[in-house]
Formats: structure tokens, C-alpha cells, sequence
């Protein structure tokens, strides 16, 4: 369920009644739930780079010749 | 490997719109893909243009306005499976049946969450969590990257990697406990140090 939640496949009922009734009576899932959320935050924030430029128009510059 | 879809019959002119207007906005998602599957920036740099390729000489296969990430990603990972997983380096240290009932317990989370606070995660400023998701076997640490990096749905993960949504949802549930178990190993080592 909190996978769910967390993932956006829960449906509106069940996000609701997790966030806002079981995390209030769990302390486990209240624990687990910020570990993750914090986790998901370290992810997007320190595990993205982008690709770099020169690689990018190298592509372009292939299809290109492919046409 | 391309989806049995309606072939279209794209000309040169749209087939450029849709490759500049739908397949390279995606290039910062798939440099990032190819790189922690491959590890190397070189390996990486070949398989995105390998993979760019594919797209344009099958961009017929493609519905022009549906989800082209999801495409995209399908034929990098395939692209990755069949030119440049090296086979060797990968025996099978995983059994995925039999840990799987485990690892999907609800009990699992509560082991492994008492050792990991989220104050510890705080102090993770360096690569920790970069290491950390870099140490998981490439299926795990795939299923990171497509649900927490890119934010793909379930059942667009079940197209991209070929498997029932089923399991998309136990090895992500299996790839967070690990994540988090390496992350443990790490604030314990911090611990340590501060003591």
C-alpha cells in the first residue's frame, strides 16, 4: 500500500485514508513512509546528470546523414 | 523488439518533426539510463546512439503523439540486453523466487527501517545515494531509475521491461529494501566515524 501510495497507483480513497488516518496509528509505516519520501528526494536531486551537448548534436548530426 | 503497431508512412519532413519534437526531449532521460546501465560514459554514448538510430529507422512503428519515452526507453533497454550486458559479468547471484516472498513481506520494511533515519539521509551531501543505487544488480536499480527518476507508471514499466505489472511491484518493493539496507551500511559508516 505505501508503494502505492507512493508510486501514484493508490486511488484517491486509499491515498487519503493512508495519509490521513493509518499513518497517525502506525508508527512503522509514519517512519517508513518520510524514509522514502526522502530517499525518492535524494534520487531525483543527486542521481540525474544530462546528456552532454557534444553527444546530443553527434545524434542530430546522424540522422541527419541518415536521411 | 518494436511493438507489432499500425505502421504508419511517415515523409522525411514529419518524420523530423517527430524525431526533434518527441524523441530528443528525451535525450537527458536516456543519456542518464544508458550511463547507470553501462556505467561507462563511453559505452554510454554508443548505446544512446545506437538507440537514437533504431528510433529513426523504426519510427515508422511509432503513433506519432503517444507516449514516446516509454518507446524510447523500451528499445534502450532491449538495445542494452542484446549488445552490451556483458553476459559474463552476470551470473545469476540474484534467485529472484526464492527471496522474493521474503523481501515482499510487509515485516521486511519494519527490520530494515528501525537502522535508517531519515536524519542520517540528511547528512548524505556526497554520493551516497548516487553508490548506493549504483551497487544494485541492473534489474533493481532499473526499476529505481524508470519509477523514481523517470516516474513512469506501473504497467509503462511492465511494456518497457517486457513483465507482468505483478512483478514490476514485488522487485520494486525488493530494489527500495536493498537501496535501503546499502543506505544503512552507509550511515552506520558515518556513524562510526563521527563517534
Amino acid at each position: 500500500m505505501l508503494q502505492s501510495i507512493l508510486d501514484g497507483e493508490a486511488t484517491p480513497q486509499q491515498k487519503e485514508h493512508f495519509l490521513k488516518h493509518h499513518l497517525e496509528e502506525c508508527m512503522p509505516c509514519y517512519k517508513n513512509y518520510h524514509l522514502e519520501l526522502k530517499i525518492k528526494e535524494l534520487l531525483k536531486t543527486k542521481c540525474t546528470g544530462g546528456c552532454p551537448e557534444e553527444v546530443a548534436n553527434n545524434i542530430k548530426q546522424q540522422i541527419k546523414s541518415a536521411q | 523488439m518494436i511493438e507489432e503497431t499500425p505502421r504508419q508512412h511517415y515523409n522525411d519532413k514529419q518524420k523530423d518533426t517527430i524525431f526533434h519534437g518527441e524523441f530528443m526531449p528525451h535525450i537527458n532521460s536516456m543519456y542518464n539510463f544508458a550511463y547507470r546501465l553501462t556505467m561507462d560514459s563511453d559505452d554510454a554514448k554508443d548505446l544512446l546512439q545506437d538507440t537514437y538510430l533504431k528510433a529513426y529507422r523504426f519510427i515508422d512503428s511509432f503513433q506519432q503523439g503517444t507516449n514516446a519515452k516509454a518507446w524510447l526507453f523500451r528499445i534502450l533497454k532491449n538495445s542494452f540486453i542484446n549488445d552490451y550486458r556483458k553476459k559474463s559479468k552476470e551470473p545469476s547471484k540474484v534467485d529472484y523466487q526464492e527471496v522474493e516472498s521474503f523481501y515482499n513481506s510487509e515485516d521486511v520494511d519494519r527490520q530494515i527501517t528501525p537502522d535508517l533515519r531519515v536524519e542520517a539521509l540528511q547528512d548524505m551531501i556526497g554520493d551516497e545515494i548516487s553508490d548506493a543505487l549504483n551497487s544494485l544488480d541492473v534489474d533493481f536499480k532499473t526499476v529505481i531509475i524508470l519509477a523514481d527518476l523517470e516516474e513512469f507508471k506501473y504497467d509503462e514499466m511492465a511494456k518497457i521491461l517486457d513483465i507482468p505489472i505483478g512483478t514490476v511491484r514485488s522487485r520494486l518493493h525488493r530494489a527500495r529494501n536493498l537501496l535501503k539496507e546499502k543506505l544503512s551500511e552507509y550511515a552506520k559508516k558515518m556513524g562510526y566515524k563521527n563517534a
